[in-house]
């Protein structure tokens, strides 16, 4: 499968749309009246400077022409969302295997009772997943620390192995928060070339939280800027650098 | 005779208990004053917890074990000869040992591993200190020195509402020096340098070590504290009855009682400890009979099991946030 | 030397998945059962009934513990209570129904006590940690009431104990007085192997890494769509049916007759420091526990007097109490993870031997 292009996404079909979403910790208005959309198969990156509320935004999101007020968890597990975090949340004292076969967890369903015996069905179907986990470790190259508890493993491995986590859901919708923060240059370009082959690969829409700009410019297919929890662009990468506020918002303006 | 028969059960339970209490006053005020007594007994240990939680982010399993070690040694010390304030003293000694080895031994290597394995290694320190005790002074129950010690001994007996309460002079003395205590306490962490090096602590481990807070010497004092509590706790309850391992069961009790207390608040402590004893005496007294009595055993955990599910956090616990 | 894997590859996922994926381990395995079979022939009564019978018993209690608190990261205090649940409900089901196998019952109670579990697992959905341990003691104290307060369960027995009748399987005796160690034991072992190995299917598959999932990051957990008050509540379910056959075992092929102190809070302690010095999730560390929680009361004295020591036994519950408390913070210190994870060194070391790695 291959990406679609800008002209083919600014026509494309909408996965998701976000339509006036306001959040507030207790008397802090964290996010007000934002609203945008993504498009299948894109890349979508949300920037802003710190504090903008992108990662409430995240944890906001509804999805698929369905309209919800709230999504609980399970729902958007359940409704094709994977995502990964600001600062990993694997399993800490399970394999990398095993992280990957946890994000499988909601395809397969075979019961306690064969669960049990490990014969038969659940055996068959404990292989079939695994087969596909095995691919997500070939694509992300991780083969060596297939049987290491991420815990012990570098940022960045453990970033790769949160990735393939998410991939194994096979989600529709990818959330990425911050997908290179803290990384080093090298695993910062790695990262990058996974993202854009996770979406030419398996055609997966990304919404993608970043700080590095160079990286959101050269990824992103289109770019929404949040500043104190408002939206102040939304366009492609060219338009949004060419754009006073966002270039207000982050170089500061003088008063 | 109140009770109609179609309601009878309902009617047991709603209605007479509460028909008793009006009917005979006397009775009830005993009962509220004992609740109230044993309550100031489970503040006691459960300040005991909340002082190290607040402090050092553990669970304190051993709280009920160091009551129990912290009497023993007192009436060992006294058994052998030594005279009581001079074993008073040595008692606290000890328990400043303890402190010392228990930060040195348990705690120092275990710095920032997560709270189940702290909890965990109390729980391995209560089951040392239980084979340690036993070793030491033997199993078996031994009597608090109270008289040595000067605690009055006795009852006072008040007229009340056509009959009479009676009150211990003892729980009246264990009252004065709980509250004494939890305010010297409560003074020493308000304004004192220690006490505001001890919530900088509390609020991050890390935080307080980059301004020069020596985690260590605070985790000592703070068990420390907790020893002199567990002290006091013991002394007093070991006269209320007697100084064995047992108490060490009962003194799990506290664990409802920072349930609604919260984990981390030493008024929370104090008036969680004071519901529990009230509400599992009147329980006891009242509704125990319907149930084949004995409920006092269970009742206090039931009832923060209930609190639990409507206020998780306990009555003056922050609100938990989690983040990821 | 001997233990060595090189040349052994794995050409199937199926291969791959085994529980034991080197030669010598499953060699070693099989020796093993073979051995635990066959013990009854050379070994003593004393041997059989003062020590491997209990030992199965409480491994199988600990890997119920394990599952909840190692596996789950659900901390439980309330393990004896959900032992005894099992034990009481196996006394009433064989005498209301004499006419079923006992050890048909033995296993069924299991489910009983999994309904319990269930039931006390409910608030696990709202609280955490520390204060779910405390729910778990209220279902500990009030169970213990239980089994005091209400004479039903003991059929209004006068004693106030259970007494367990005599049964038979195929002709021989395997509860009762007249009940040999040796077919008692062979019960015992049965069941322990069978739901050992149960056990450890379960955790492999996808169950079992739901558990760990809640365990390691339940926030994230419920974002990979697993539902975590289900997969609470299953860990609840099996854990109470193990602890609950491994209750109903001890009474029926252990004890012969338990009064309700068998099932009290320090029943629950026990079991848990078995699992904290086996390590916490590890099915092989629930044995290695139990062993040494369980046998170093019965060694200590005979290893003192070996040594020209000899210490009275009161003296030597002290000293093995100081020794267990000292051995789990020794354990949290230095391996989390405990004997299991000591074993797992070890054998790692055999495995480069003579090479440092």
């Amino acid at each position: 499968m291959r990406a679609p292009d800008d002209t083919e996404i600014k026509a494309g079909q909408t996965l998701l749309s976000v339509e006036g979403v306001s959040l507030s910790f207790g008397g802090v208005k964290a996010i007000r009246n934002v609203s945008f959309d993504i498009k299948k198969g894109e890349i979508r990156a949300i920037i802003g400077p710190n504090g903008a509320g992108k990662t409430s935004m995240l944890n906001q999101i509804t999805f698929k022409g369905v309209k919800r007020k709230k999504m609980r968890p399970h729902d958007a597990a359940t409704g094709g969302i994977a995502r990964t975090f600001q600062n990993v949340a694997l399993f800490k004292s399970m394999t990398t295997l095993d992280n990957i076969m946890a994000g499988r967890t909601l395809r397969m369903n075979k019961n306690l009772f064969w669960q049990l015996l490990r014969f038969g069905p659940a055996e068959r179907e404990e292989i079939e997943h695994r087969r596909k986990v095995e691919e997500i470790i070939d694509f992300l190259e991780i083969q060596h620390i297939r049987r290491v508890p991420v815990g012990r493993l570098p940022y960045g491995l453990q970033k790769r192995v949160e990735l393939g986590r998410a991939l194994a859901m096979e989600p529709e919708l990818l959330l990425l928060d911050e997908p290179m923060a803290g990384m080093n240059l090298e695993e910062k370009e790695d990262m990058c070339r996974y993202v854009i082959d996770v979406n030419n690969h398996y055609g997966t829409t990304i919404a993608l939280i970043e700080h590095d700009m160079g990286v959101v410019m050269d990824l992103a297919n289109r770019v929404v800027v949040l500043d104190y929890g408002q939206k102040i662009a939304d366009g492609t990468p060219d338009e949004v650098k060419a754009n006073k506020a966002v270039i207000d918002a982050y170089l500061g303006v003088a008063h | 005779m109140l009770c109609v028969k179609p309601y009878n059960w309902a009617c047991k339970i709603f209605i007479i208990p509460f028909w008793e209490m009006w009917e005979l006053p006397d009775i009830f005020v005993q009962t509220l004053w004992e609740g109230l007594v044993g309550g100031t007994l489970y503040s006691l240990i459960a300040l005991g917890f909340v002082l190290v939680f607040k402090a050092s982010g553990v669970f304190n399993f051993a709280q009920g074990i160091m009551v129990v070690f912290a009497a023993l040694s007192l009436v060992g010390l006294h058994a052998i000869g030594v005279p009581a304030f001079l074993a008073l003293a040595l008692a606290a000694v000890i328990m400043l040992v303890l402190a010392i080895s228990v930060e040195r031994i348990v705690l120092r290597p275990l710095v920032n591993q997560p709270d189940i394995i702290l909890f965990m290694a109390t729980f391995g320190l209560t089951y040392f200190l239980i084979g340690f005790g036993e070793l030491i002074f033997g199993g078996d129950p031994k009597l608090m020195i109270t008289k040595q010690l000067y605690i009055p001994t006795g009852t006072y007996s008040i007229d009340f509402a056509g009959g009479r309460v009676e009150l211990q002079k003892l729980d009246i003395t264990a009252m004065v020096v709980a509250s004494t205590m939890v305010a010297v306490l409560a003074v020493f962490f308000s304004k004192t340098r220690i006490g505001r090096a001890l919530r900088a602590v509390a609020d991050s481990h890390k935080a307080a070590l980059s301004v020069g807070i020596s985690l260590n010497q605070i985790w000592v004092i703070v068990w420390f504290a907790a020893g002199l509590v567990a002290l006091v706790t013991g002394i007093m309850w070991g006269a209320r009855s007697e100084v064995s391992f047992a108490l060490e069961i009962i003194a799990l009790k506290a664990l409802p009682v920072l349930i609604l207390g919260g984990f981390t608040s030493i008024p929370g402590a104090i008036v969680g400890g004071l519901i529990i004893g009230i509400g599992e005496k009147v329980g006891e007294i009242y509704w125990g009979p319907l149930f084949g009595r004995g409920i006092e055993s269970w009742l206090a955990y039931m009832i923060a099991l209930i609190f639990l599910l409507f206020r998780p956090q306990g009555l003056f616990g922050e609100k938990i946030i989690e983040r990821v | 030397m001997f233990y060595r894997e090189a040349g052994q590859f794995k050409t199937t996922y199926r291969g791959d998945m085994t529980v034991f994926p080197i030669l010598q381990d499953r060699i070693g395995i099989i020796v093993i059962l073979v051995v635990a079979f066959s013990i009854p022939l050379f070994s003593s009564n004393f041997m059989l009934h003062a020590i491997m019978i209990p030992f199965l018993i409480f491994a199988l209690a600990a890997i119920g513990l394990n599952i909840l608190t190692g596996y789950t990261g659900l901390l439980s205090l309330g393990t004896g209570g959900f032992m005894g649940v099992g034990a009481y409900a196996c006394y009433k089901l064989a005498t209301v129904f004499p006419e079923v196998h006992i050890l048909i019952w033995v296993v069924v109670s299991g489910f009983a006590s999994a309904a319990v579990g269930i039931l006390f697992g409910l608030p696990s959905l709202r609280i955490k940690g520390f204060y779910l341990a405390v729910a778990t003691l209220a279902s500990q104290f009030f169970l213990s009431w239980c089994f005091i307060r209400i004479p039903w369960l003991v059929n209004y027995n006068v004693s106030n104990a259970i007494e367990v009748p005599r049964r038979t399987l195929f002709g021989v005796h395997v509860t009762g007085p007249e009940a040999t160690p040796q077919a008692r034991y062979l019960v015992v072992l049965t069941i322990v192997v069978v739901m050992t190995w149960l056990a450890s299917n379960l955790v492999r598959g996808r169950i079992g890494r739901m558990w760990m999932a809640v365990r390691d990051m339940d926030i994230a957990a419920e974002l990979m769509g697993i539902k975590l008050l289900n997969t609470k509540l299953l860990a609840f379910a099996v854990s109470s049916f193990y602890c609950g056959v491994a209750g109903a075992m001890l009474v029926f092929l252990y004890y012969g007759s338990a009064e309700a102190t068998a099932f009290s809070i320090n029943q629950s302690f026990a079991v848990l420091s078995m699992v904290i010095i086996g390590g916490l999730g590890s099915l092989l560390g629930s044995f290695m526990g139990a062993a040494l929680i369980f046998m170093l009361p019965i060694m200590l004295p005979q290893l003192m007097a070996a040594m020209g020591l000899p210490i009275q036994s009161a003296t030597a519950e002290h000293i093995s109490f100081m020794i267990i408390g000292a051995l789990i913070v020794f354990f949290l210190i230095v391996e989390p993870h405990g004997l299991a994870r000591l074993w797992q060194i070890a054998k790692q070391k055999l495995r480069v031997w003579p090479y440092p790695y």
